[in-house]
């Protein structure tokens, strides 16, 4: 068998990361790089799109492309990358306050056009960054700097929102499995379409005891091991309703027979529409009145 | 005989005023008369009451003018709707359905009464005619042909075009009701003759609005991605490029709102491509944040404002110049974008070309102020002479300058050479956090000071493009007449009355709002004692921006009043008379 053309280490930049000592990023992190390296492409054709958080700084720890943007509009920027250049790889990263609050929006239209893009979203029900506050995936009744007496919202379940508009790939991950987190990675990038995985990433610093690592590691469970069938769609949504009391990982959801990519669709019509193209001096001729 | 003929008509939805309007304006236009519509609806979607203005001239036309030569009104309360569209005065012929009454007496508490009113029974005669009063334009076609000299030939194939393949004797009755229009006319002659001078050069035309011309100018500059949203009065330039771009191997994106829209026009242009989006107010308010990002990561991007009346909803049908205060400072933080402004139809596509040379060599976001009136305005315009246009791109990073690549490299000018994923060995981070040379996020205050004299210095080069000013007039008159955007249309044509009336006036409009130019101002304002900033806004923002960064004369005064109140060039003759002492 020929040597893989990358290893891990090609993807890690000189950059330091900025995050606490124990921090979950560092795991996905980690997965990552060994994702990317299984996928093979260089990294220079990769585009790694993120909002702003924590877990946004993550483009800047890796060789390829990145573009750390604002906060919650990583998906309607790496769509535009994705369009405007479907040869690339594109990857899309983010908190969970920046793509289910700020970003929350753009999540159905993500899905809607089926670009083929995989979005990581490193879910530590908290917002790392601005240290503390509540976030749209915490438990009813948190308390938090912004919650002191308590939370009054339900949370956000990310897995049935994606699933719900349609995702064709859903999966969850957690960094206290690398193995199964790096295979589900590497799963989602190779899905022909939106793939969504919820990696929760524990927050060491402001996260509750129950969504450390080694809780984690107690709680989670295998959706292999549920006899779950991952093109049942229905089943999916049944067992993504356990967000936030259950930890299951792996694929909820993939579409046995994946629709037509946005990016596909518009190379199409591309190719289509280009025997019609004029020279560039004779564009106006169109309004040219006879 | 007359060289310009200002016609206006009033009616309710089903009576076809607009396309009428079309009608004539394609007719004059394939004539070789230079033209120029507008028009206005009622508040209903679909349906309502309508009206249209049509210029036409056998010069270039500046601006949709003033009071009425020829009113047309199919009834009574649909005109009066329509009020401070179509103003009136005692010379103007005002043809009306004899059906619909004898002259409320609202007409007279207007101030003006036109001398020749005129009843036709216009319904009565398409009846008659075409058999159904639904060929009433047609017969209106036939009277403004017959006593205003516009040829009916014209009119005729218009008809052709327009019913041709529309069967069952369609076009055949129309062309009836024309033909009675005509004899109507001839039969009953008007007591004063308007006939319209026949062209002084004819020629091809090109018959378009301001929108249309941004979006060729933005293909003509080869835009390959659009991201937007829809709204009034912008989104025809999404609409065109949503048919065309494909052939040009470009994308248009219907956004899911304009944060969306702008993003991903932004990451196409991080991608490499040519890219652009396009909203009015509301919008422009909701991409402020990424036109931060784009600042920062130095990324071209092209953004069109047609401005439109506000703030909120405002009046989402009317031009007001009311965003230049927003296009030059609605930032957080300390950042100069470059802000174009085209003047009328034609100049849309060379700035459009021009934003996007800008945007391209500078590696920044240039916003293009358009407004409702150059946008949706269809004007007959003389061919535009693209060979002399260039087309520009962004400096890419040659082999060289990619081995150990620096995105944010200090140059000599400080412009960087700019790569783009896919491009090997050009890898670097973008975003929106200060970052060093090589793109590496920083905190230090002394990066953050040399990167923000990076992102000024690069577009100092901009202040001296003399070729971004139009100055016209004695360079040693003192007295200025200075308008952006729509306005300068009616300035140009209030310069041209002034000078023959002995006023010495000279006259700047700007196309680069910003940054100001602060020499090409002072230069001008060299031999200025007093004079104008003629600006539909409120505010006079241009007025305002200058005294902040020039030695505004002290005679220059601001002229400035809210949107939808389109300035007239006799009233800005009369105020540059009152500046001048010597002649009047
Ligand atoms: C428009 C805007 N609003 C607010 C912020 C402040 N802000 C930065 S990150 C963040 C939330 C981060 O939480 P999350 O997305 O969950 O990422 P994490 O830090 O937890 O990884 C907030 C509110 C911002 N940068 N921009
Ligand atoms: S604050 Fe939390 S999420 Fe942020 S780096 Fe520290 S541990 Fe990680
Ligand atoms: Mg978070």
């Amino acid at each position: 068998m020929n040597a893989p053309a990358f290893q891990a280490k090609d993807f890690k930049s000189d950059l330091k990361p900025i995050w606490c000592p124990g921090c979950g990023d560092f795991g996905v992190l980690q997965g990552l790089y060994r994702a990317l390296a299984a996928i093979g492409r260089p990294p220079h054709e990769i585009a790694f799109i993120s909002g702003i958080g924590c877990s946004s700084r993550i483009p800047g720890y890796t060789t390829a492309y990145g573009f750390n943007s604002v906060h919650g509009r990583s998906l309607p920027i790496a769509q535009g990358v994705k369009l405007a250049n479907p040869d690339l790889l594109v990857v899309v990263a983010g908190g969970d306050g920046d793509g289910f609050s700020i970003g929350g929006g753009h999540v159905a239209h993500a899905i809607r056009r089926n670009t083929d893009l995989t979005y990581l979203v490193m879910d530590n029900q908290v917002y790392g960054l601005t240290k503390g506050q509540l976030s749209p995936t915490a438990p009813r009744g948190l308390q938090t700097v912004t919650s002191p007496l308590g939370s009054l919202e339900e949370p956000i379940n990310p897995l049935l929102y994606v699933l719900a508009y349609g995702a064709g790939f859903v999966a969850q991950a957690t960094p206290a499995d690398m193995p199964g987190m790096t295979a589900l990675i590497e799963e989602a990038i190779r899905y022909p379409g939106f793939s969504f995985v919820n990696i929760q990433s524990p927050c060491v610093t402001f996260g509750e005891d129950d969504q450390q690592l080694k809780a984690h590691k107690a709680k989670m469970k295998t959706l292999a091991s549920l006899g779950h069938d991952s093109a049942n769609q229905l089943k999916a949504m049944d067992l993504a309703r356990a967000y936030g009391t259950e930890l299951y990982t792996g694929v909820f959801y993939r579409n046995p027979n994946p629709p037509p990519t946005y990016d596909a669709l518009i190379r199409l019509r591309q190719a289509e529409q280009s025997k019609k193209a004029v020279p560039r001096n004779r564009i106006l001729d169109a309004y040219l009145q006879k | 005989m007359v060289d310009d003929l200002i016609l206006g008509m009033a009616g309710s939805g089903g009576d076809g005023v607009v396309s009428a309007g079309e009608s004539l304006l394609s007719a004059a236009s394939s004539e070789g008369y230079h033209a120029l519509m507008t028009k206005s609806f009622g508040s209903q979607i679909r349906g309502g009451e309508s009206s249209c203005r049509v210029r036409l001239s056998t010069n270039k036309v500046l601006n949709p003018g003033g009071a009425l030569d020829v009113a047309v009104a199919l009834n009574w309360d649909d005109f009066f709707r329509f009020g401070a569209e179509l103003p009136l005065s005692v010379a103007t012929v005002f043809i009306y359905e004899e059906k619909a009454g004898p002259p409320p007496a609202t007409l007279k508490e207007r101030g003006v009464m036109p001398r020749e009113m005129r009843a036709v029974p216009i319904g009565e005669l398409a009846k008659k005619s075409a058999g159904t009063d639904k060929a009433k334009t047609s017969v209106v076609l036939g009277l403004l042909s017959g006593w205003f000299g516009i040829p009916s030939t014209a009119i005729a194939r218009g008809l052709k075009k327009k019913f041709g393949n529309k069967g069952e004797g369609l076009l055949e009755a129309n062309e009836r009701a024309l033909a009675t229009g005509i004899e109507y006319a001839t039969a009953h002659p008007l007591a004063e003759q308007h006939t319209l001078a026949l062209p002084t050069k004819s020629g091809p035309k090109l018959l378009c609005d301001g929108n249309d011309m941004c979006a060729a100018g933005a293909l003509f500059s080869g835009v390959q991605f659009f991201g937007g949203y829809p709204i009034t009065p912008s989104t025809e330039v999404m609409q065109t490029l949503s048919k065309e771009i494909w052939k040009y191997g470009g994308v248009v994106l219907q956004a899911e709102d304009e944060i969306a829209g702008v993003g991903a026009a932004l990451g196409a242009s991080f991608a490499g491509k040519k890219s652009m989006t396009a909203t009015s107010g509301p919008g422009m308010s909701l991409k402020t944040e990424i036109l931060g990002l784009a600042s920062l990561a130095e990324l071209p991007l092209v953004l069109l404002n047609v401005q439109r009346g506000g703030p909120s909803t405002g009046l989402p049908t009317k031009p007001e110049q009311g965003d230049l205060f927003q296009a030059v400072f609605s930032a957080h933080g300390d950042v100069l974008r470059p802000v174009l402004a085209p003047t009328d139809v034609s100049d849309t596509f060379k700035i459009t070309v021009e934003a996007f040379n800008i945007a391209e060599v500078y590696q920044t976001p240039v916003i293009i102020l358009s407004d409702q009136e150059i946008a949706q305005r269809k004007e007959a315009i003389d061919p535009i002479d693209t060979s002399k246009l260039e087309v520009l791109e962004r400096r890419r990073p040659t082999e060289a300058e990619l081995v150990d690549y620096s995105r944010f490299k200090l140059t000599a000018d400080s412009i960087s050479p700019i790569s783009h994923p896919g491009m090997k060995g050009g890898n670097y981070l973008g975003a929106g956090i200060e970052h060093n040379e090589k793109g590496e996020p920083t905190a230090s205050g002394t990066m953050h000071a040399r990167m923000n004299e990076k992102r000024f210095n690069k577009l100092d080069p901009l202040k001296k493009r003399t070729d971004l000013f139009e100055v016209s007039g004695d360079p040693k008159a003192s007295i200025a007449l200075i308008a952006w955007g729509s306005t300068a249309g009616v300035c140009r044509e209030a310069h041209a009355l002034a000078v023959a009336r002995g006023l010495k006036v000279k006259l700047l409009v700007p196309y680069l709002l910003y940054p100001i130019a602060e020499e090409i101002y002072q230069s001008f304002f060299a031999s200025v004692r007093s004079g104008l900033v003629v600006e539909l806004a409120h505010q006079g923002q241009l007025y305002r921006i200058l005294r902040m960064f020039t030695d505004v004369p002290r005679g220059l005064k601001s002229l400035a009043r809210s949107g939808a109140n389109p300035f007239q060039p006799s009233e800005i003759v009369s105020r540059l008379a009152e500046m001048s002492p010597e002649v009047n």
